[in-house]
């Protein structure tokens, strides 16, 4: 058990120019927590990660685990568990031994160490595999064997680099719940990395969103849904992606197609004082509704619908100034409109609207 | 390849343009004469190939009277395995089966285990000099070893050695010299092949092996070099005929007779003014028998070796 700090770490890789894969990265994380790094490919999670690993280095910065500096120490003397995204189980040894191999190495008794394994097999329904190889086993058990060698070893810190990107979409929800049930229980602190923010949303006690190598909010899933930081947290987080578009700003709010939405006093007063001609309007899918032509609304081309069951996803096109936008509206499942048809879409609350700077994409209200 | 390139149709092959339909039903029974000529042509060129091992084996089964009466092109009036037993004994090849023995199984497993390392150190780690180290491991094998007969010859001959590792006191005319050699020619091809066989092997393994608190050695000696088993088989093999069959560096660094490798030791079995070739044809069989036998059991490793690190997995 140990909190987590990354201190203004950076990680940059030599070329022409050379890339700040992570930058100034400053993160703390409390003990027994459960952090998800996510962002685009690209975005420095996974080299974040390898840091506090010590498989990369730390060129500017510190790492601290537990409250030590860590930064120059060799993975080995850090006391954490990795389990990578291809599981890189030893290929020539059962899953007992893959499971043991750290405590072999460091000099546990052989009795001690089947004791463990076999703990933690039981934990992970691993028993009756014990004796087989990775390459005889699913994806979903080799998964597990990975998850087994980090817990075997009870590791003050959990690290865990897109361990479920090679499940099927079933298992993979399965496993999620799992590993989070798991977490819960050993109580250990995890840093979680992935690129799905479903993922990270329905994981992580609090989540870090990276873009660039540059930290753009960590806060709880719930935070990020509600109040992101900025733009590409809002267009990130959340599945259809916010409806995010540059609009027309007057002094009651921002221009639509045949509406003017009313902004807050706060963020007009904001958009104002920087002298603002435009702001970038975000609006999640769930906070539009389609309305009776009677009713006052932007006008919709459906362009497609996506039925999901409960709800139904139109994605359609609206005239805003000079060019059209599409947006993605979430309606009843059982009445969606059809292809073709005009709708008329309203905004159901504006408490739900968030407001950017166009050009910086920053949150316009506090 | 050459006679792929004499059976290929001339361009008088047909009116047609090749590749169409007609043509190719028009063509199908001179296809049919062309492949018959290339079965007979490889066929005649393995008989060509395989005619002096076929003419020793035979020799060998014949008496010295029978051929000295009657020539080596004749038809034999007895055929004895008595050459083969007379070659074990008078030239006391269990004694050289022996020493090739103790030259070549050291020889063999301090190569793979220099060149392992190597492979190791270059494929797995980053550093300046990475490629430089792989290149000269490389460029190594395109010496031709001739060339460099008489330098190593005047090395040997002034290099002490503890009399416990030769009696001769110099690694001249020392088993332990004849190896020192094989080791130094071979490993840079086993280097080459073992460091590209190690990039195929995903790096997240030694990482895993790091955080698991591996130490380098560990992660070679615990992850890596059980994972290159099937690469380690193949040049084993393929090495160990090398090494058994070398001639050139026992004649040129051996010069006690009792010490030579069975390849150079057949020398005593020609004498300085008569020659018993069907003794000699027997001894050479018996020499050539544990290569055979390897490669024939090994095959497959044999083959996997020659192909190893041309291409990835």
């Amino acid at each position: 058990m140990a909190e987590v700090a990354y201190v203004n770490a950076s990680r940059i890789f030599s070329g022409n120019p050379p890339v700040r894969a992570v930058d100034q990265l400053q993160l703390d994380v409390a003990d027994g927590e459960f952090l998800v790094l996510v962002g685009p490919s690209g975005s420095g999670k996974s080299t974040a990660l390898r840091m506090l690993a010590g498989l990369e280095d730390v060129d500017e910065g510190a790492i601290e685990i537990g409250g030590k500096d860590v930064t120059n120490v060799p993975p080995k003397g850090r006391d954490i568990a990795m389990v990578f995204q291809s599981y890189a189980l030893y290929p020539h040894m059962t899953v007992a031994e893959n499971m043991g191999f750290a405590l072999k190495l460091r000099g546990v008794a052989k009795a001690q160490i089947k004791e463990q394994v076999a703990e933690a097999a039981k934990m992970l329904d691993l028993t009756k595999y014990l004796d087989r190889k990775p390459k005889a086993l699913s994806g979903g058990q080799r998964q597990r064997v990975a998850m087994g060698r980090a817990i075997v070893r009870e590791p003050s810190v959990f690290l865990m680099d897109e361990p479920l990107s090679n499940l099927d979409a079933k298992l993979r929800v399965e496993t999620r719940a799992n590993i989070a049930a798991l977490q819960q229980r050993l109580g250990t602190t995890t840093i979680y990395v992935t690129h799905d923010q479903v993922e990270a949303m329905t994981m992580g006690h609090r989540v870090a969103v990276l873009k660039d190598g540059l930290l753009q909010q960590c806060d709880t899933p719930r935070a990020l849904y509600d109040h992101p930081a900025n733009a590409f947290v809002a267009g990130f987080i959340g599945s259809p992606a916010m409806n995010l578009k540059t609009v027309p700003l007057t002094a009651e709010g921002a221009k639509l197609d045949g509406i003017v939405v009313p902004l807050s006093r706060a963020a007009l007063d904001k958009a104002s004082g920087e002298s603002l001609g435009e702001v970038t309007f975000g609006i999640r899918p769930e906070a539009l509704a389609l309305v009776s032509s009677e009713e006052q609304g932007m006008n919709m081309t459906v362009e497609l619908v996506e039925e999901l069951g409960a709800d139904a996803l139109v994605h359609g096109a609206v005239k805003i100034g000079e060019g059209t936008e599409r947006f993605v509206v979430r309606v009843d499942g059982r009445t969606p409109p059809t292809l073709g048809q005009q709708v008329k879409v309203a905004v159901r609350d504006t408490t739900e609207i968030h407001l950017f700077h166009p050009e910086s994409g920053d949150r316009l209200e506090a | 390849m050459t006679s792929a390139v004499g059976v290929r149709p001339k361009k008088s092959a047909g009116s047609l343009p090749p590749g169409s339909g007609l043509g190719g039903k028009h063509d199908r029974p001179r296809d049919r004469a062309l492949r018959g000529a290339l079965h007979t042509f490889l066929g005649l060129t393995c008989l060509v190939w395989i005619a002096p091992l076929l003419w020793a084996v035979y020799a060998s089964l014949r008496s010295y009277d029978d051929t000295a009466q009657h020539g080596y092109f004749s038809l034999p009036s007895k055929l004895t395995f008595a050459n083969f037993a007379k070659a074990w004994t008078s030239a006391d090849l269990p004694h050289y089966y022996l020493n090739t023995l103790l030259i070549t199984i050291p020889a063999l497993l301090i190569t793979l285990l220099f060149s392992s390392l190597v492979a190791f150190c270059v494929s797995r780690f980053n550093f300046k000099f990475n490629l430089a180290l792989l290149m000269l491991f490389t460029a190594g094998n395109l010496l031709p070893q001739q060339v460099i007969i008489v330098p190593i010859y005047r090395l040997f001959l002034l290099t002490p050695v503890p009399s416990w590792l030769s009696d001769s006191g110099y690694l001249l005319d020392s088993q332990f010299g004849l190896v020192l050699v094989h080791v130094a020619f071979q490993t840079g091809f086993c280097t080459f092949v073992l460091s590209n066989y190690m990039k195929t092997i995903p790096h997240e393994l030694t990482e895993a092996a790091r955080v698991d608190g591996a130490s380098v050695f560990r992660q070679y000696w615990q992850v890596i070099l059980p994972l290159c088993r099937p690469a380690l088989a193949a040049l084993g093999t393929l090495e160990f005929a090398w090494i058994y069959n070398d001639f050139m560096w026992a004649i040129v660094l051996i010069q006690t007779g009792d010490k030579m490798p069975i390849t150079s030791a057949l020398a005593s079995l020609s004498g300085q003014f008569f020659t018993d070739y069907n003794l000699v044809a027997a001894g050479s069989l018996l020499t050539a028998l544990p290569s055979l036998i390897v490669f024939f059991v090994l095959q497959r490793q044999f083959i996997g070796g020659l192909t190893l690190g041309s291409t990835k997995g």
